[in-house]
């Protein structure tokens, strides 16, 4: 077996296990705990939305470009399906690749204008792109976009109900489960987006933008179109996102569908998790998403302080994320196993 | 391929009355040359001549204000780097600045990998390992690139360029800083390539390294033109005499390859 061959089924198998875990999970939830299992899955669901809004910013970040447009494509995505629902052109579905294929092209539109911006200009180019966006859909025509009063978005699933074979609440379970399916397909999708730059000839070149654009260039990388790719990865995944949580919230706002908070959660995620890694924004959703539910439980009021200092104590304590501080266990640990022998001079 | 490590009297790197302007400031103020194909050519001259600007205006790091490059008889003055590279034009810096969160290995497979467009992975592979091989690299190449000692860098350095595949090879200063012993490891290393076909251009302080390697110098004072020919010929030029004497600044006919060239500003 080639080394390709083994590192493929190294990065497949644990995202086949993973992909099982997901597709029998609403079955056990619902076994497990009947009614309330409505509930958790929304929960698990929300998990799931924050990894894929994490791992697609982290897909952009790889090449340097810390965005803060996130909640652009985000809401270009919600508003694309809302408005073709409305037109009623086609299934209600074909929302959603196309509201993906739309925010690929405002990523490109964007990255082409911010290609030679760096840094803080970088990021309050992009921030500012998200407020111009938010401001013109306000100000669309109210017939077609709603206006600043926002419109009701179809939904996806509508389970028919059988009074013969089934509860009230049953109807709600599967209809959550239509949406966390949909979710956990298009994290898989993300995965696999992620797994591509991170295998291919894409991770040196994205790594050498990030680090060094000017001798990535004498290398005989192409830095514009990195990081217009990465762009293009990185929108996709969120504008879908963006048009499936509007059908399943029922309705799109300009203030919620481009809500600064979305853009926060995509890159405080990652940096928690671990930056660079496929890995680290899903096991930083994961956790965020628990403390998050659990300090809601039992502080009320009081949770966003909660939440917030946790992430301080995390940034102060482990500045390379929930990745970064196992792997720099792992390498002490070797370190000490084999500096036992060696006069090891760096530290 | 010892036929062709003869220099040859076509160039294959052609630079005409090139002008780079800062404010007011011309850091090289129309400068000539040309380099024949196969030999090994020597850019000398005191602090500030331009010598590492004229080297930024060929690999694309810089946009002439006026003049024309050639590159194998093509155009290349307005091309960015990664199409200076991909037309065969490498180029290891004098600040080594390797990519410190890769290991020694995908810091060269960068080169290796998007040095030559359309090359395929295994080819890429290959050359990567023919680079580390060469530069004596292959021992280390598991090491992040962060904890390289000076020469080491010095040799990553020229093994990442070497595995973009160039046909003309651009040094900015390898030698600054290394010891004797490991100087002379680095000329023969240079001499290696050669051997193989692939023309060199370097810029250097170290003069007996110029003396020991350089089939002709070119000698750059306040961004012009100031002498060209043998080793000898040059050294012997009043002019050139003038320029490192008659100043008062340092390096100056550095006979002395241990001083550490690493803080240059240049």
């Amino acid at each position: 077996m080639s080394p390709n061959v083994r590192n493929r089924l190294r990065d497949l198998i644990p995202v086949l296990l993973f992909a099982v875990a997901l597709w029998f999970l609403p079955d056990l939830l619902r076994s497990w705990s009947g009614r309330a299992s409505v509930s958790y899955l929304s929960l698990v669901t929300n998990g799931l939305g924050l990894a894929v809004l994490a791992l697609s910013w982290d897909i952009l970040a790889r090449t340097g470009q810390l965005s803060l447009a996130h909640a652009a494509f985000y809401g270009a995505g919600a508003y694309v399906t809302a408005i073709l629902a409305r037109l009623e052109v086609g299934p209600l579905w074909l929302g959603i690749p196309a509201a993906g294929a739309f925010a690929v092209l405002l990523a490109l539109g964007l990255g082409v204008v911010t290609l030679r911006l760096k840094g803080i200009y970088f990021a309050i180019a992009t921030l500012a792109f998200t407020e111009v966006l938010r401001s013109a859909v306000r100000q669309l025509p109210t017939s077609f976009a709603g206006g600043s009063a926002g419109m009701n978005v179809a939904p996806l699933f509508r389970p028919a109900f059988d009074p013969e074979t089934m509860e009230r609440w049953e109807i709600a379970f599967l209809r959550n489960e239509g949406y966390f399916l949909l979710y956990a397909g298009l994290l898989l999708l993300t995965i696999g987006l992620s797994l591509w730059t991170r295998r291919s000839r894409l991770r040196p070149a994205f790594t050498a933008v990030r680090t060094n654009e000017e001798v990535a260039g004498v290398m005989g990388v192409h830095p514009a179109r990195m990081k217009l790719l990465a762009f293009a990865l990185s929108s996709l995944s969120v504008g879908m996102l963006g048009a499936i949580h509007a059908h399943r919230v029922g309705s799109v706002i300009p203030e919620g569908a481009f809500a600064v908070s979305t853009t926060v959660f995509a890159l405080v995620t990652p940096i928690f998790g671990g930056l660079y890694t496929t890995l680290g924004p899903i096991l930083g959703a994961g956790v965020l998403a628990g403390i998050e539910e659990t300090l809601k439980r039992n502080l009320a009021d009081g949770y966003l302080i909660g939440y917030g200092l946790v992430l301080v104590l995390s940034i102060l304590f482990m500045p390379r994320g929930i990745v970064g501080m196992v792997r720099g266990i792992a390498r002490r640990r070797r370190a000490a196993r084999a500096g036992v022998t060696s006069e090891g001079g760096e530290a | 391929m010892t036929a062709d490590a003869k220099p040859d009297a076509s160039p294959v790197l052609e630079v005409r009355s090139l002008v780079k302007r800062f404010g007011g400031l011309a850091a090289v103020d129309d400068l000539s040359f040309h380099v024949r194909t196969g030999e090994i050519f020597a850019i000398i001259g005191p602090n500030g001549a331009g010598k590492t600007t004229t080297l930024n205006l060929l690999s694309g790091l810089l946009i002439p204000t006026a003049g024309r490059i050639h590159l194998s008889g093509r155009e290349i003055q307005h091309l960015p780097s990664f199409e200076r590279t991909h037309l065969g034009l490498g180029r290891a810096f004098q600040v080594v600045q390797p990519f410190p969160e890769m290991t020694v290995r995908e810091n060269v497979q960068v080169g290796a990998l998007f040095g030559t467009p359309g090359i395929d992975r295994a080819e890429g592979d290959r050359r990567t390992d023919a680079a580390l091989e060469r530069t004596g690299l292959t021992r280390i190449a598991g090491q992040s690139a962060e904890e390289l000692t000076l020469l080491q860098e010095k040799r990553l350095e020229i093994a990442r360029a070497l595995a973009t595949d160039p046909t003309v090879l651009m040094l900015d200063e390898v030698m600054a800083g290394l010891r004797p012993g490991e100087a002379r490891q680095a000329v023969e290393l240079v001499r290696d390539v050669r051997e193989s076909g692939v023309t060199i251009v370097f810029i250097e302080h170290v003069m007996p390294v110029v003396r020991d390697l350089a089939d002709r110098v070119l000698v750059m004072d306040h961004g012009r033109f100031l002498a060209e020919g043998s080793y000898t010929e040059v050294t012997a030029d009043p002019a050139v005499i003038e320029a490192y004497l008659g100043r008062d600044d340092d390096g100056t006919g550095d006979e002395d390859p241990d001083r550490d060239d690493r803080e240059d500003p240049r």
